[in-house]
């Protein structure tokens, strides 16, 4: 058996287990009728699974190919309003009741793949032109296509303000649609983790590809990589459109448990920390070129902004501390330009965490400890 | 290494020390934003719950228990309203205020209604709110009365021609078009042109204006809040040339915070707002509460903002001393009882089935204060009641 084989079975092992036992978890807790469990820790796994696929799609783009795209919110718009719209629909006409059964389940895919199609159909339209260009041009491009989705979306009868918000068939997608309420997070809660988990897998496979060489490549040297016969256009076109796709996935994700929809989410810059200057802080800080990096850094900055905000603990901290944290953008900024200053490359770097390379990694790292050479 | 252990360790020791003090409250909870764009707003509706509930406390509390104001900031976003909704709950508090603007009140409505949970909002004006349900409740009135409003003022004073802008993206800014436009149908006023922003809080209406002008509007409807209309629509909608009437409402509220800085003051006149509340009206409870907030505040003088949280707190003690109880049944069955009267600052009102009170608003205009140099506002008259088509 080779070493890559391995590692893929131990993966695989231990997501299996640790997925039984989150299985087991959440069933003692749904008889136990759990209040922290429904209303705390199952709303974070949700929020934390969209969080997730929103960094690591956008990795791909910043990280593995060294282009500076912030239009992820955008196409995550595509495919929230898209995945909602098709759901509300559904079941206007009839189609499914309650949220069990076949049709629902249809319509469930349906909704995702939708999402996911229509901001990859998107993506195209906009990667072609735009990919042409570099560096600040493209963050520019992009930057402007976020805030023409947005406008677009406000502007269109069946969705926006008159289609979601004051509609006269559905006015929120709590319990309506896709959305569901908090008690059914907790019974569905296994479709965003494997969601996550199938679009992160998706993603690994294909950055360990030919395609994940080619557009690493391109981001060392495009000259270099378009002398080895590598299409830069081409790929780069590709890979805008496959993290468009999965920018859609995760909107869809959003719809599914957020109970209302508002073009103000989606926004270049709001006052949440889900907006796409933000998540190219969530890839910077995980590393550019690390996927594993990008997951660790979407749950830190989730639980940072959770502790920040209900934490106890700011009531009995000095009073200078009380006032920075106060401001929770503030925090974040500091947290950032310390991450830049100690350690440029972000949590992981380039590297990726590995169960396999374990045991070798943590040796490697605390042998580097004791004395013989900086960095990685 | 070893210090940033201990250190960790502490920060928990000191989360379990602050969680380890619990006594019986009465617990409400607030959600406003205190941070972001909105944070104005979210800072004054704080500091009139916090008077309120320090005086209910130094008063002896309700039914003999102490009340515990819980705050939580939302940054004025729906997933971080649902946040704290979620947070407040699950720290048994069943009595909440907020979140401000009625997009973010959207997004937990239904929530509320689920975990019955009683929500009072008392600045969220959007109709659909409290349509279908039981738990939610609000102290301010609603945009349909107050878009009428709007359009009630454009008929009692005579104006025909009238235009609007909107943001139809937001909650707020289109509800109150919707019902401003309804109202001039009944009225018979005509809206010569509508434009809509795509944003709502950073834009350029200059080239509106001007198809305003051209298109003859006497009166010029701009449902914003203060931090778009004080720096950006006044002042564009001056400099494209347009003298007319501009009108808008409880956002309104603030804009000589927002003025800006060197501008010719006298371009906020000519401005026509509504709004819940006016500081210097003639009457004994509201110079009360004039004269203790300044004392406690800094000599501020209180807006709409700061005055419907502080009466949220009272209704909330109003219906928890009829009910006899603090659980979020015998609050919501005496807050449904569509006769018990609130006598508090705002007005003495009831609520009607829906949950919204029955009250008026105060129109009130911006004046530059040559004496002090600076914009200030005056209230011109007082619309109870919709006036009939003659």
């Amino acid at each position: 058996m080779s070493r890559k084989t391995k590692g893929y079975l131990l993966n695989t092992a231990v997501i299996a287990v640790a997925l039984l036992i989150f299985f087991f978890y959440r069933n003692s807790m749904m008889e136990a009728n759990n209040k922290n469990f429904r209303l705390s820790v199952i709303p974070s796994v949700w929020q934390c699974c969209y969080l997730i696929i929103l960094s690591a799609s956008l990795n791909l783009v910043l990280g593995f190919m060294g282009q500076l795209s912030i239009a992820q919110c955008g196409f995550m718009a595509i495919g929230a309003y898209t995945s909602a719209l098709l759901s509300l629909a559904f079941e206007r006409a009839g189609f499914y009741t309650d949220k069990s059964g076949f049709n629902f389940t249809v319509v469930l895919i349906l909704s995702f793949l939708n999402a996911g199609l229509l901001s990859a159909l998107v993506g195209l339209v906009v990667g072609i032109p735009a990919l042409r260009l570099k560096g600040d041009y493209l963050a520019i491009i992009t930057l402007g296509f976020g805030m023409i989705i947005v406008n677009l979306i406000n502007n269109l009868p069946f969705a926006g303000q008159n289609g979601l918000e004051q509609g006269s068939a559905s006015s929120s997608l709590y319990e309506n649609g896709l959305g569901f309420s908090s008690k059914q997070q907790v019974a569905w809660v296994f479709l965003a983790i494997l969601i996550t988990l199938f679009a992160v897998t998706i993603m690994f496979m294909f950055i360990r590809s030919k395609y994940g060489r080619a557009i690493r490549a391109i981001r060392d040297d495009e000259i270099a990589a378009e002398a080895c016969g590598i299409n830069v256009s081409h790929y780069k076109v590709l890979t805008f459109v496959y993290s468009a796709f999965f920018a859609g996935i995760a909107g869809a994700l959003f719809s599914c448990c957020n109970g209302s929809l508002s073009t103000g989410t989606f926004t270049f810059a709001n006052n949440s920390i889900l907006n796409s200057t933000f998540l190219v802080v969530m890839v910077v800080l995980g590393g550019m070129g690390s996927l594993t990096g990008s997951i660790v850094a979407a749950v830190l900055m989730f639980l940072l902004n959770r502790f920040i905000k209900e934490g106890e603990w700011l009531s009995s901290a000095p009073q200078f501390v009380q006032t920075i944290f106060g401001y929770p953008m503030l925090v974040y900024s500091i947290i950032l330009v310390i991450v830049i200053v100690f350690r440029p490359k972000g949590i992981f770097g380039h590297n990726e965490f590995s169960l396999i390379n374990l045991p070798a990694d943590l040796k490697r790292i605390f042998s580097k400890k004791k004395g013989k050479e900086a960095g990685v | 290494m070893k210090r940033m252990i201990a250190l960790l360790l502490a920060l928990i020791m000191m989360c379990g020390i602050a969680g380890a003090f619990a006594e019986d409250t009465v617990k409400i909870g607030i959600i406003v934003p205190f941070t972001g764009t909105m944070s104005l707003y979210g800072e004054c509706m704080f500091k009139g719950a916090t008077m309120a509930v320090d005086e209910i406390n130094a008063n002896g509390g309700l039914l003999g228990k102490q009340v515990e104001l819980i705050k939580y900031d939302n940054q004025n976003d729906e997933t971080e309203s649902r946040n704290g909704f979620n947070w407040l709950i699950k720290q048994d508090v069943e009595l909440i205020i907020g979140p401000l603007s009625s997009g973010t009140t959207k997004a937990i409505v239904d929530m509320a209604n689920d975990e019955e949970v009683v929500l009072l909002t008392c600045t969220a004006t959007n109709d659909a709110l409290d349509e279908e349900d039981n738990f939610v409740f609000r102290c301010c009135y609603k945009d349909s009365f107050q878009g009428t409003i709007g359009a009630a003022f454009c008929y009692l004073n005579g104006y025909k021609k009238v235009g609007a802008i909107y943001c139809a993206a937001d909650t707020y800014s289109k509800g109150l078009y919707d019902s401003f436009a309804a109202g001039c149908e009944k009225y018979g006023i005509e809206i010569v042109e509508t434009a809509s922003t795509a944003s709502f809080d950073s834009m350029d209406v200059t080239n509106q204006f001007t198809a305003m002008i051209e298109k003859g509007a006497e009166l010029v409807y701009t449902p914003y809040y203060y931090n778009t209309i004080g720096p950006l629509v006044v002042p564009q909608a001056r400099s494209a040339g347009y003298t007319g009437v501009i009108l808008g409402a409880d956002g309104f509220d603030g804009v000589p915070d927002y003025v800006v800085p060197g501008a010719d003051l006298d371009i906020y006149n000519n401005v026509y707002w509504n709004n819940h509340f006016d500081p210097n009206a003639d009457s004994e409870i509201v110079r009360s509460f004039v004269s203790r907030y300044q004392a406690l505040y800094n000599n501020e003088t209180p807006n709409a903002l700061s005055v419907l949280p502080y009466d949220a707190v009272y209704m909330f003690a109003t219906a928890i001393n009829n009910a006899g109880a603090a659980d979020a049944e015998s609050v919501r069955e005496a807050m449904s009882d569509t006769s018990a009267v609130y006598e508090l600052v705002t007005g003495t009102f009831t609520l009607n089935e829906d949950g919204s009170p029955n009250k008026g608003a105060t129109m009130f205009e911006f004046y530059h204060d040559t004496e002090n140099d600076r914009v200030d506002f005056r209230a011109i008259s007082v619309i109870n009641e919709l006036p009939e088509v003659k």
